[in-house]
């Protein structure tokens, strides 16, 4: 990372009428990141990348990519990016070597230059047997790569990808974080969002939105350790699982309890005794768990400690309003 | 020029794709000329006719077989009085009656007026027009005939001159409808076809997100404007062509005056219909949109634009509302060409105005088509 700065934004901000959909998101992405977006749907991640390649004007707040404004120089942006939306925008009735021609005179090529190149891109993305297939006609792993293929054409120096693996297969997904991590090692910068959490964790940087705001940024391992998550598993009797659950959630410290399986995750925010802590709790109800292990929490753990941190805080909010005391 | 003709080639491209809309581009022309130019035309040839002949003198046979063989009239029955004419005209089986009175071909031998009668069906406004229109003409074309016969057969100089011209051709007495339909249907069907077709292409690609990707490119709003419309230009001058080859070679539609003129000047009206979809297209969110907009937009254009109605007989306010319709200009642009023969000097007025109607279309559709979103 030679730490030049391609997205710089600061208190970036968007209404759409009486909503903020995006409110005062400031952050940086160094050239060569693949920088992670993460929120769940309508978090505000498609409106910061609209606002972002210039196509939709901020309302307060400003932007920089690649080095020009995103509300003055958006004409400049665009031929620096590669833009690929949630739902692969190919023309169905075209085939596979038609929408990457198609993409690439868009964006200037032609000639020698453009044949050239989408035989290259037709190679470098395994579609060199598809060429003639109609895009309608792919799968959605297939669609995805030639989204992809068409959104890389010219070659761009940043490269926006917005839920670009929604309602895709798991291998699929896998082989396209392939491609994004080979299209980074070339040079381009990526911004891609998600709320797949393992696809998060691919990423050098990340950033959490929800509700408009944007609420952490840093590595995977940064955000992680940020939050001073503890996680257990164990695995409880089936016969005192409810009663062994009921005197888990009663134990200070404790943010999440999720089910996988047999197995219980125990999600605390503590100073490292919660295994002691929840031994304890679970003797004193007569129940030994046959399994308890110290595991990794993970960015999914993170993401669910601030959504509910979120949570709480508005309620109290909330709350404080709708007492009789807060008019005074 | 490489990204205007990126987008005007993938536009033919999936205009060869969509085997709908292409059959539609083709099929709509000739299967609304024939059904307006047959429709109407059936009504107006062979009608049923029923003769009541009084005189029975050879004379009145004479008329009637001119009138048989205008095409016009087909003799079903001969009829002893009015009762059966009514009754003929209640049960539909006739639609027309000639009544030749007594002494009919005395008078005309003696060279005295003589008077034949004819019954037409009212419910029918176009069969009364024609009915009476055509053997007005044929029996007024007879009458000259008869007299300077007559005149020269007393030794006399005869006061007109013997009658070469055949009177059919003086105001069409034949009153085919098609020749006035056919030039009129170029200018309802690109109404349709172009803003149909233009709103629901930009409408298809804002649906399937497409939109939003060119959005995002170095493409510029002019180039993509033109780049979308220009297929649809040329298309239209395809379809343009199809009624004129079809109209002459199916209703023998003459063509007065000048195909180029004809070809300059549509440009204009094809390129207002296209801005005007391309506005649609900026206010429908669905193609389904888009098409109920075209066809709500099409329904005043028929009725106003002086396709049915003439625009003579219409209110004032209507009138007013179709000085506005690109459609009103150029139906009169059109059949003042083909129809009239009108030069460029004639038709300059209503292209004036159809300029005027177009330039405020297409600024009015740049300023809706913004490259950015929300």
């Amino acid at each position: 990372m030679s730490g030049e700065p391609v997205i710089v934004a600061e208190h970036l901000s968007r209404r759409f009428g009486a909503l903020w959909a995006v409110r005062d998101v400031s952050l940086t992405v160094q050239r060569g990141e693949i920088f992670g977006v993460l929120g769940p749907n309508g978090a505000g991640k498609s409106t910061t990348i609209r606002m972002l390649c210039g196509i939709l004007d901020p309302s307060g707040g400003k932007g920089t990519v690649v080095g020009f404004d995103v509300a003055t120089q958006s004409e400049r942006i665009k031929q620096s990016i590669g833009y690929m939306t949630q739902r692969f925008s190919l023309y169905e009735d075209l085939s596979v070597e038609e929408n990457l021609r198609f993409y690439a005179s868009i964006y200037g090529l032609r000639g020698r230059a453009r044949s050239e190149r989408i035989e290259s891109t037709l190679e470098s993305s395994g579609l060199r047997d598809r060429r003639k297939q109609l895009a309608g006609t792919l799968s959605g792993g297939w669609k995805q790569r030639v989204a992809l293929a068409s959104s890389t054409i010219h070659r761009p120096p940043l490269l926006f990808l917005d839920e670009p693996t929604a309602g895709v297969d798991p291998v699929s997904r896998r082989e396209f974080w392939d491609q994004i991590h080979r299209i980074s090692g070339e040079g381009t910068t990526v911004l891609v969002t998600t709320h797949y959490m393992d696809e998060a964790e691919r990423c050098h940087r990340l950033s959490f939105i929800f509700r408009g705001q944007l609420l952490a940024i840093g590595t995977p391992a940064e955000i992680v350790a940020q939050r001073g998550l503890h996680v257990l598993e164990l695995q409880l009797p089936a016969a005192d699982a409810e009663r062994g659950e009921s005197a888990l959630r009663g134990l200070p410290g404790v943010e999440e309890i999720s089910h996988f399986g047999s197995i219980t995750r125990l999600a605390m925010r503590g100073n490292g005794d919660e295994r002691a802590a929840v031994q304890r709790a679970l003797s004193a109800q007569n129940i030994t768990p046959s399994y308890l292990e110290l595991t990794r929490a993970n960015v999914e753990d993170a993401f669910v400690s601030m959504v509910r941190d979120d949570e709480r805080t508005r309620d109290a909010e909330r709350a404080r309003a709708q007492s009789p005391g807060a008019r005074a | 020029m490489t990204r205007l003709f990126a987008i005007a080639w993938k536009e033919l491209l999936q205009l060869r794709r969509d085997r709908m809309t292409f059959g539609m581009m083709i099929g709509i022309p000739v299967m609304q000329l024939l059904l307006f130019g047959y429709a109407i035309n059936s009504d107006v040839r062979h009608m049923p006719t029923v003769i009541y002949d009084q005189d029975r003198s050879a004379e009145a046979r004479d008329l009637v077989r001119r009138l048989v063989v205008t095409g016009f009239y087909d003799v079903v029955a001969e009829v002893r009085d009015y009762d059966d004419i009514e009754l003929a005209m209640r049960r539909g089986s006739a639609s027309v009656a000639l009544v030749i009175p007594t002494r009919f071909g005395e008078s005309l031998r003696a060279g005295r007026p003589a008077r034949a009668q004819l019954v037409v069906d009212g419910s029918d406004p176009q069969t009364v027009a024609s009915a009476t229109n055509t053997a007005v003409a044929l029996a007024g074309a007879r009458a000259l005939e008869l007299s300077a016969l007559y005149q020269s057969a007393r030794g006399q100089q005869p006061m007109l001159q013997p009658l070469t011209v055949e009177p059919t051709t003086w105001y069409n007495p034949e009153l085919k409808t098609a020749i006035f339909v056919v030039p009129g249907l170029v200018g309802v069907i690109l109404t349709m076809t172009m803003i149909m077709f233009t709103a629901m292409a930009v409408v298809r690609e804002r649906e399937r997100g497409t939109l939003e990707q060119l959005i995002v490119s170095p493409v510029g709003r002019v180039e993509m404007v033109i780049g979308k419309i220009a297929p649809y230009i040329a298309i239209g001058y395809v379809q343009m062509s199809l009624i004129l080859l079809v109209g002459r070679l199916v209703f023998r539609v003459p063509l007065a005056g000048s195909l180029p003129l004809l070809y300059a000047l549509a440009s204009a009206f094809i390129a207002a219909n296209l801005a005007l979809g391309m506005v649609f297209s900026t206010i429908a969110r669905t193609q389904q949109q888009a098409m109920q907009m075209s066809f709500f937009f099409l329904l005043p254009n028929i009725l106003l634009s002086g396709f049915i109605f003439p625009f003579e007989g219409m209110p004032r306010p209507a009138q007013w509302l179709a000085q506005l319709l690109p459609l009103t200009h150029f139906h009169r642009v059109v059949r003042g060409i083909t129809l009239k023969g009108a030069s460029w000097a004639d038709v300059r007025p209503e292209f004036l105005q159809l300029l005027v109607i177009l330039l405020v279309l297409i600024a009015v559709s740049a300023a809706r088509f913004r490259k950015k979103l929300g």
